[in-house]
């Protein structure tokens, strides 16, 4: 066999359209798992027992059941009780949800690991709860959690490529019909490989920048 | 006034604070002085409302600390330095002494901040302003950590070893801030190892035992024959000269 990707040529702006549709559901569900992870993160470090549970047991049940069957089951199962949603929304709010609960708890710890002494202060200086949470204990735990957030990304935007099997043809999903159409698996699946990894190293290069960026004034590993 | 009555405190098992009565008035420099674990600092963080009180009554200019809506009350009229300093690693030494002003007393952004390069300035560190903590030496970071308490005027300082984790020159630096605060009449509540310094800025003399103020004299008295009466007093002054 030979390796030939110039066959490639003309698909490659289907292709492109797949890795647009990719980048898309990643950036919001990257979006949506943030805030999730955020509000869980808070309820699961607040001194509310219920919060504290509910948001526990959110954790637990989304991180203990594999991406593809909670993703079938929105897609596949929720039109059975009469709730229709379409593909992209449902991919997007999948990966938020699984993705939400691993961020929750990147920033939980964040949270844990801040000096209790620090939020001591800002409290004595009559600092209302949500300031002390918007002002003090979210910049600091954010800072401290961009690196293991970083993971919990690249990690999501590999799980992505599950989104194809509910008829989204983002990259996987393109690269699937590309393969079938032209009979070249090798080619087409080699550069399904390389686009993730560029798109993952891209990333995590990014994420780096923004670790050194906010922990600038920071004393190496203090933060 | 701060008034303190009957305060217990436990942690477990352990009485910390065993019936403390203290009252605190406009003008006075109390120093807290007793053992390490006599309950110092508990009672510090106490009256700033950081540790729940189990028994007793403590009020800040009449605002009960033990009452969430009065505690926020009791809270503003008083300044809290830290052993630790607990700056905001986050913000730079201006940020964390404009923060509260801002968010609290809704003092507009530049004038807090003005108002903090000016109090820097008065601990010399102009040219530090705006450093982060971790660019700082624990000295300056104290001084800082005086500015951010300062900022808020409060009508009482509370200090609670804030000299115990510096060197003896950072200490230095920063017992003399506090003297120039006692000289301009700031309230203070003084906890410390420092005897020496206690004794030339105080005006009163707490001593805690075990949980329990056995002595709360004026600074002169306790130094002299009465406070030497008593044989724990003696024994920890002696102790202390010792070291």
């Amino acid at each position: 066999m030979k390796f030939d990707l110039s066959i490639l040529a003309k698909h490659i702006p289907f292709l492109l359209e797949g890795a647009w549709l990719t980048l898309q559901a990643c950036t919001l569900a990257v979006i949506g798992s943030l805030v999730l992870g955020l509000a869980v993160g808070a309820m699961r470090t607040s001194a509310s027992p219920l919060l504290n549970r509910v948001a526990a047991i959110y954790v637990d049940i989304f991180r203990n059941i594999p991406f593809i069957v909670q993703l079938f089951f929105f897609y596949f199962g929720l039109p059975e009780i009469g709730i229709y949603i379409d593909a992209f929304t449902t991919g997007v709010v999948a990966l938020s949800i699984a993705g939400g609960a691993f961020t929750s708890d990147v920033i939980r710890s964040g949270i844990l690991a801040i000096d209790p002494g620090v939020i001591e202060a800002a409290q004595v200086s009559g600092l209302r709860k949500s300031t002390i949470f918007r002002k003090i204990i979210l910049p600091i735990a954010l800072r401290a959690s961009i690196r293991p957030l970083g993971s919990v990304f690249i990690n999501l935007i590999l799980t992505s490529s599950i989104l194809s099997t509910i008829t989204l043809n983002e990259l996987t999903g393109s690269a699937k019909i590309v393969a079938s159409n032209t009979f070249r698996p090798f080619e087409v699946y080699f550069v399904l490989l390389v686009a993730y990894a560029a798109l993952t190293y891209a990333v995590s290069i990014l994420i780096g920048m923004l670790h050194r960026h906010l922990n600038r004034h920071q004393q190496e590993g203090a933060v | 006034m701060i008034s303190v009555s009957g305060l217990r405190k436990s942690f477990g098992a352990a009485t910390v604070l065993d019936g403390v009565d203290l009252e605190i008035r406009q003008g006075e420099v109390v120093s807290v002085l007793g053992s390490s674990g006599s309950g110092k600092s508990t009672l510090i963080r106490c009256i700033n409302g950081l540790e729940k009180i189990d028994a007793g009554k403590i009020t800040v200019d009449g605002f009960d600390v033990s009452k969430p809506r009065e505690l926020s009350e009791a809270r503003k009229r008083s300044g809290t330095v830290f052993q630790l300093f607990n700056l905001y690693p986050h913000m730079t030494a201006v940020q964390n002494i404009a923060l509260a002003p801002v968010e609290v007393l809704k003092v507009p952004r530049k004038q807090a901040e003005t108002e903090a390069r000016e109090l820097l300035q008065s601990v010399g560190l102009t040219d530090r302003a705006d450093a982060y903590p971790s660019q700082l030496s624990g000295g300056q970071r104290q001084r800082v950590g005086i500015c951010r308490a300062l900022a808020m005027k409060p009508s009482y300082l509370l200090l609670d070893e804030v000299t115990s984790a510096l060197d003896p020159e950072m200490t230095s630096e920063v017992l003399s801030i506090l003297a120039k605060l006692a000289k301009g009449g700031t309230t203070m509540v003084f906890v410390t190892h420092e005897i020496e310094f206690a004794r030339s800025i105080s005006s009163r003399i707490a001593f805690l035992d075990k949980g329990t103020l056995i002595a709360d004299l004026p600074t002169e008295e306790f130094f002299s024959d009465k406070g030497m009466a008593l044989p724990r007093v003696a024994q920890f002054l002696s102790k202390m000269r010792k070291d």
